[in-house]
């Protein structure tokens, strides 16, 4: 079938199933070929690599990695890689669709642009006009476009600019800031000794960092500890791996400080010089003995004195690596914060194979035309009740159970760009609650995510390969400005986001605020980098990069960290008056009760990110996700691997089928994130397995409100 | 591109003049106009290659921008009218404080 005749079919009437009739291979598009590569970047992770597609008369042939980002290490992961098939995706979205039966009953009707901005307008002057601008949501993960949807969040009025770190990493972003002022990165090229706690790095997200820390200890015969509850590829590679009970983390850290700190194996000149608050972190680590600590973590106490000296002695080329991962418990803040200081308190601050404050590469910014501020406070009250957490990007959690409630006032209408709470937030059950009581729900994507599933409209977004975006900054110890521009013209009537935003605001009255074009964007940008003819250079290179690193730029008596002391806080002060313990205190975790598991989650590199489970290349390697559980216990409830298991907890009930292994702990069990989609457009994983967010019960952390995934118990038994 | 909808000029003329500065209870600016502003009027000269020392917000403490906007003067001249009206230079002395090299600034992941 020809592309065009299909279209014209999408558009007589409503769809019920998904567009099946365009093969993958996709139309053949005449257009320009370029086998050397266009140069762009990657956009499957936030790692941001720099890549060259390859085209061919208008298809992308190939990606290849783009050797000139020192960052990128020259690698594309098989994510990346994987991206040319969410271009030719039959299941991608391929132009605008308003519901036409119930919510979540999967009715659409083909829309054009112009229909589909008029009913998300209408819907959205609406709801400000009943409840004004706050009464409605924007929600959104990062990426080089997201600056344009939260732009016009913020022009519409509304002070419920929802951004994801929540999900993600804000607790450890808040305790290496609060510490240090900043969020630092880890040398793990150049690290002699790693400690890793329960973050997977060399099977759930592999990027370059995770090849400097794969070379590091498989070629430089560094060393790697590493503690986790469940035997995973990381453990297997590791030195040592200690199957630490789950949520005493802290506990191993708070006694390797005991350890370093009484026998006085810190760093005493870095201490004096840089730290504030020593004394108080001295007599504070005192009753955290390694006799204590093998109590609660189950790590022999030998074991920890033996791993505190050695890292010790391995600094300044020693870091406890804080790793790409979520949170998993309610004190996952002062987890990070002891971390943080514990790296502190051996001086590999700002040093090789040590903890190294990011360098950035200086760039221009578009001047838009500023906006009034929001007249009313945020509806998840994070300034009241997260006073340290970052409130532009707000809390999540807490803001669903307060618009949930209605209060402090009710939000009506939610704009979605390219996150799917449905899968991203814990307790999936209220999240479609959340939906439910919304009077509209708008979704920007590129494919049927299960929120899109559940919306009133949905707005195709172009592929990042179809799209030309911002430049970006990546900071780090090789930062780099990369350029996202356009290898093949858009297969299908999708937009970016800028134009979208453009088309909502024109019928909202905020053309006044999106005046510009992406080139006009990009060149203001481009101005300011640190190369002749910046634009011209991104064209061509698609970056500009740094080779060398450079340690030691803060090591001197006049840098003045980004705190309020000026100094490295190992107490903080700001915490103490927020309420918050200024030096973290240790409260062992609830156990779960004899007849239930804690549920403990996890990645798989090759789906880190539950929207790529339904591509082709990477379904291959992941068909379905299961359920681990020890022999010991699977004993006794007389499962065996294969058996479908019904698990539930407080938030919900799924049904998984079960692996019987010695590699979890008896009190756990464990299961992959990015499966049982409702989305019946992800045909591969729709039904298939159990989505984590149904049993996940709602938790988070105190300090910085993200969400704590590792706080729920649950029951399992033959279904 | 439209002008800017200023709020009233003649309450925040007598809040600067009285020495208003950001703290508990007392006036607050635009963060986001004035960092519009900040770009406009000071980032104009005070940049790498510009003809003054390249200034950020992180280049002073809270308390050394409120110290400098109480004195209101720039090079022995009135702030105002020369960087802007006494609301545009309130919006930029709130951009300033909030993001001193003193404040509380938690990172955030990408965007
Ligand atoms: S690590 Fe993989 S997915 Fe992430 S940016 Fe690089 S190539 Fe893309």
């Amino acid at each position: 079938m020809e592309r065009r005749t299909f279209i014209e079919l999408l558009g007589a009437g409503t769809l019920l199933v998904p567009p099946l009739a365009c093969k993958l291979r996709g139309p053949i598009a005449a257009g320009p070929t370029n086998l050397n590569g266009i140069p762009t970047t990657c956009e499957l992770c936030p790692n941001k690599c720099s890549l060259l597609a390859v085209v061919k008369e208008g298809r992308l042939a190939k990606l290849n990695p783009n050797p000139e980002n020192p960052k990128s290490r020259a690698m594309l992961c098989a994510r990346g890689n994987a991206a040319i098939q969410q271009v030719y995706d039959p299941d991608r979205l391929k132009q605008p669709l308003i519901r036409a039966g119930e919510r979540g009953e999967g009715k659409w009707r083909p829309v054009s642009w112009d229909e589909a901005f008029d009913f998300a307008a209408n819907k959205l002057k609406a709801v400000k006009e009943k409840h004004g601008p706050e009464g409605s949501l924007w929600s959104s993960t990062e990426g080089f476009q997201e600056v344009f949807f939260k732009n016009l969040g913020q022009a519409f009025g509304s002070p419920n600019v929802m951004r994801h770190p929540t999900l993600c990493l804000a607790s450890m972003t808040l305790a290496y800031s609060t510490t240090f002022g900043t969020v630092p990165s880890f040398d793990l090229l150049n690290a002699d000794y790693v400690i890793m706690a329960g973050a997977n790095r060399f099977e759930s997200i592999i990027t370059p960092d995770t090849m400097d820390l794969i070379g590091g200890t498989m070629e430089r015969k560094a060393k790697l500890i590493y503690l986790d509850p469940r035997f995973t590829v990381t453990a297997s590679k590791a030195d040592e791996w200690h199957p630490i009970k789950p949520g005493t983390d802290l506990a191993f850290i708070l006694a390797m400080l005991n350890v370093i700190l009484t026998e006085e194996r810190h760093d005493k000149a870095f201490v004096e010089t840089y730290t504030l608050g020593f004394e108080q972190l001295l007599e504070h680590v005192k009753p955290y003995t390694p006799a204590w600590a093998e109590k609660e973590t189950e790590i022999p106490a030998a074991d920890i004195t033996r791993i505190a000296r050695a890292f010790a002695d391995a600094a300044p080329r020693a870091v406890f690596y804080a790793g790409r991962r979520s949170s998993w418990y309610t004190n996952d803040f002062q987890m990070r914060r002891a971390q943080a200081i514990l790296n502190a308190v051996v001086g590999n601050w700002d040093r090789e194979g040590g903890m190294v404050p990011n360098r950035k590469v200086a760039k221009g910014e578009f001047t838009f035309m500023p906006w009034d501020d929001p007249k009313a406070s945020r509806v998840d009250e994070v300034e009241k009740a997260f006073p340290l957490a970052n409130a532009k990007d707000g809390v999540y959690l807490p803001l669903r159970e307060n618009v949930l409630k209605g209060t402090p006032y009710p939000v009506k209408a939610w704009m979605i760009y390219k996150q799917d709470p449905m899968h991203a937030l814990p307790d999936q059950g209220k999240t479609l609650e959340m939906i439910q009581q919304m009077d509209f729900v708008g979704v920007v994507d590129i494919a049927m995510s299960d929120t899109a599933w559940y919306a009133d409209v949905v707005f195709p977004e172009s592929h990042y390969l179809e799209r030309t975006d911002p430049i970006e900054v990546m900071p780090g110890i090789w930062p780099a400005a990369v350029y996202r521009q356009q290898a093949v013209k858009p297969l299908h009537d999708t937009k970016p986001m800028l134009d979208i935003a453009q088309g909502l605001a024109k019928r909202l009255g905020l053309s006044d605020y999106f005046d510009y074009t992406i080139e006009q964007w990009v060149e203001a940008e481009a101005k300011e980098l640190p190369v002749p003819n910046g634009m011209e250079h991104m064209r061509k290179h698609g970056v500009v990069g740094f080779e060398k690193p450079k340690y030691g730029t803060t090591r001197n008596a006049v840098h003045r960290f980004v705190t309020k002391s000026g100094k490295i806080e190992l107490f903080s002060e700001r915490l103490q008056e927020a309420g918050h313990d200024p030096l973290p205190v240790y409260t062992a975790p609830a156990q779960p009760p004899a007849n239930k598991f804690r549920l403990i989650l996890g990645r798989k590199a090759t789906i880190t990110h539950a929207a790529l489970t339904n591509l082709p290349w990477l379904h291959e390697h992941n068909r379905e996700n299961d359920l681990w559980i020890h022999p010991e216990p699977a004993a006794r409830l007389n499962i065996q691997t294969g058996d479908l298991l019904e698990v539930s907890s407080t938030a919900g009930t799924v049904k998984i089928k079960a692996r019987v292994t010695p590699e979890i702990r008896p009190d756990c069990v464990f299961m992959l994130h990015g499966f049982g989609k409702k989305s019946a457009w992800l045909r591969r994983v729709h039904n298939v397995g159990a989505a984590d967010s149904i049993l996940l019960e709602t938790a988070w952390d105190k300090v910085s409100g993200n969400a704590a995934l590792h706080e729920t118990f649950v029951k399992v038994g033959k279904a | 591109m439209r002008s800017l909808r200023l709020i009233p000029l003649g309450l925040w003329a007598l809040l600067l003049l009285l020495g208003a500065s950001v703290q508990a209870g007392e006036a607050k600016g635009s963060d986001t106009k004035g960092k519009f502003f900040f770009k406009k009027s000071c980032k104009a000269c005070h940049m790498d290659g510009g003809s003054a020392k390249a200034l950020t917000p992180l280049s002073k403490t809270q308390a050394q921008w409120r110290k400098f906007f109480d004195a209101g003067k720039h090079k022995g001249e009135a702030l105002s009218p020369k960087l802007g009206t006494p609301a545009q230079l309130l919006d930029i002395k709130t951009f300033l404080i909030n993001h001193a090299s003193d404040s509380p600034q938690p990172e955030t992941c990408g965007g």
